[in-house]
């Protein structure tokens, strides 16, 4: 789950980590006093370089810059709260984040003395990365002080260091960067923006959690909203590799979609359902794989669902495995043809 | 990994008295694992389907030794259940529960180091020794014994190539579900070097999937230790690229590893045979 900048700084805030003062502001509160930052918040990266942060200095000039950036569309996605912070005077910009390596299964600071928004542009290589998870907190604050080339900020850096770790790790975060870090003109440091992630399985002992965007699920992701195709499967690899069987005999697939480990009515239908609202699909291609799923229940669930909607696409379904002979005694009683393997479902789908 | 650990009799189910972990016991059962008793914590004393059930895992082993521990636990709880099964040396813990935090991943990787045990999953299917054992939820009526070992980080699709090798007169020595988590016990490379060590093993069967960098990884093992052919199918050739969160993925360079086709030439490059889908796949396996 990836959380919007202000929600993130509410985060920093409540592990003593600087960040600059300011409001979270919806459309329909009082504007903000200038000099002021306006920052719009959407999950869209690359929002400095679309103009979705407006330094305002001229109070005569907040009501137009606060319409402007609430009606600015960001990757399509207009923001429902504007940040509006106070104007730091920098000195300088660093990058800093803190991430979980897969491959180690360690959790690694990773830093670079030119923060802001050209950070991409940097060579991985450039950028310095420090276990977290075997080094200590103090050891690595006064590396940071070296590597910054700030040798007066040795203990400010010890406490970020260590209040950041702590803040990911109670937060059960998964990505936490903060870029810029500034240096003000006063030699303070401060998190200037700030991106998180948290982990959507670690939920049940976060009552706290409530973002503007909660997690949706993944078991469905809209590839193409004019594909042609939609595709239901069971497991997240069946499910993907049924969309790349679609895609590799020549046809548009529009969504992904794992309906999991048990196959229900109620499943079949909110997914029918979902499908639906895709104007050009002209086929559904069912690919289940009955492992522990028994292939009659889905049978049963596909023709339940299938008297609830009198308007369905043409059906193309396989099911194999665990009762998949009974599953198409079902099918064929009610004049649906069921195919043995997906390839030969496919073809028949390009054919007709 | 030692193939040794799959050789193991006396097998423990952490969770038995929960609706999943009860109904899999007894499908394992069926299959010929022995499975010697349960554990869930303040269940103790009971019985499922005759089989004794423990408190913890430490007052099992009092009475019985254990070789491997199946863990169904739900995830808030999966961690703790994992620990015990470490802190008690058991050789092989295969964890079925999904959704374990990342984090309780992280502590345990870092417990599981210097440790006795070898952990399979999380979130995954288990292991299955066709006409041996049955650790996991794996539809072993869809397997055969042979000479053909497969490692997946997918279910159903794992079911789905198990299927059509026992279909095409390819029999099966291992199959090992690695599990489709961030974090996660056993990864691609112990089990390659398995199967490369096991001489009764003739040719492998790799299933990826997007993200991450272990096929990568994986693919480096192959072209410097693997003599056996390994057949590999990374699944998600059309799925769309991740939102990017922040930059840290980009500017370490590892989004452009994590594509399915990017890892599906890499293999290729590296040695094994691909297929764009595991019809294919399983057509070319010789």
């Amino acid at each position: 789950m990836n959380l919007l900048e202000y929600e993130a700084k509410g985060i920093l805030r409540k592990f003593t980590i600087p960040i600059p003062s300011g409001v979270p502001l919806r459309q329909d509160n009082p504007l903000p006093k200038a000099p002021v930052v306006l920052k719009s918040q959407v999950h869209a990266g690359g929002r400095g370089k679309a103009g979705g942060v407006i330094v305002v200095r001229e109070q005569s000039e907040i009501a137009s810059a606060t319409n402007r950036i609430f009606n600015l569309a960001l990757k399509d996605e207009k923001p429902q709260t504007v940040l509006a912070e106070e104007l730091l005077e920098i000195s300088h910009e660093y990058y800093l984040s803190i991430i979980i390596n897969r491959a180690t299964a360690e959790i690694e600071l990773v830093v670079h003395k030119e923060g802001g928004i050209e950070i991409e542009s940097h060579d991985a290589s450039e950028f310095l990365r420090k276990s977290l998870t075997s080094n200590s907190t103090d050891a690595l604050g006064e590396m940071l002080a070296e590597y910054y080339d700030l040798p007066n900020q040795v203990f400010t850096l010890q406490e970020l260091v260590k209040d950041l770790y702590d803040c990911f790790i109670k937060s059960d975060a998964t990505l936490l960067e903060i870029n810029p870090l500034i240096l003000t003109k006063n030699n303070t440091l401060i998190a200037a923006d700030c991106k998180m992630a948290l982990d959507d399985d670690a939920a049940f002992r976060h009552p706290e959690w409530r973002f503007e965007q909660m997690p949706t699920s993944a078991n469905f992701v809209t590839l193409n909203s004019h594909g042609t195709i939609a595709t239901i499967a069971n497991g997240a690899g069946l499910a993907m590799a049924t969309v790349d069987a679609v895609k590799q005999a020549g046809l548009t697939p529009a969504n992904f979609l794992d309906i999991g480990g048990g196959a229900t009515v109620e499943g079949i239908v909110a997914s029918f359902q979902k499908i639906l609202k895709f104007p050009s699909v002209n086929a559904i291609v069912i690919n289940i794989f009955g492992g522990i799923v028994r292939c009659d229940d889905v049978a049963n669930a596909i023709l339940e669902a299938r008297k609830q909607f009198t308007n369905l696409p043409d059906l193309y379904i396989r099911l194999s495995g665990n009762k998949s002979t009974e599953a198409t005694k079902l099918l064929a009683d009610a004049g649906l043809i069921l195919y043995p393997d997906l390839p030969t479902c496919l073809k028949e789908l390009t054919n007709g | 990994m030692d193939n040794s650990i799959f050789t193991g009799k006396n097998v423990i189910v952490q969770g038995i008295t929960g609706k999943n972990g009860q109904f899999h016991a007894r499908n394992m059962i069926a299959y010929g694992t022995n499975i010697v008793a349960g554990v869930t914590p303040g269940k103790g004393g009971r019985a499922v389907d005759g089989i004794p059930v423990y408190n913890s895992v430490i007052e099992a082993q009092k009475d019985i030794m254990v070789d491997a521990s199946v863990i169904f636990v739900p995830a808030p709880f999966a961690k703790g259940a994992i620990f015990e099964a470490i802190e008690a040396s058991i050789p092989l813990i295969v964890c079925i529960t999904e959704h374990i935090p990342v984090h309780d991943m992280l502590a345990v990787r870092r417990r599981l180091k210097n440790s006795k045990s070898t952990l399979i999953g999380p979130n995954c299917p288990g292991v299955l020794t066709p006409g041996n054992q049955l650790l996991g939820i794996i539809p072993a009526a869809l397997s055969m014994h042979g000479d053909t070992a497969v490692v997946s980080r997918s279910g159903t699709l794992t079911y789905e190539t198990m299927d059509l090798l026992t279909k095409a007169g390819f029999g099966q020595k291992y199959i090992i579900g690695i599990g489709g988590d961030m974090i996660r016990g056993t990864n691609f490379i112990e089990c390659l070097e398995l199967f490369e060590n096991d001489p009764e093993v003739q040719r492998i069967v790799m299933i990826g999937e997007i993200g991450g960098t272990d096929e990568i990884a994986a693919a480096d093992y192959i072209k410097a230790y693997v003599t056996k052919p390994v057949y590999a199918y990374i699944a998600g050739h059309s799925a769309p690229v991740g939102v990017q969160m922040g930059h840290a993925g980009a500017i370490l360079g590892e989004n452009n590893q994590e594509s399915a086709t990017a890892k599906t030439e890499y293999l290729t490059k590296s040695g094994a045979i691909t297929a764009d889908s595991i019809t294919e796949l399983v057509n070319r396996v010789q």
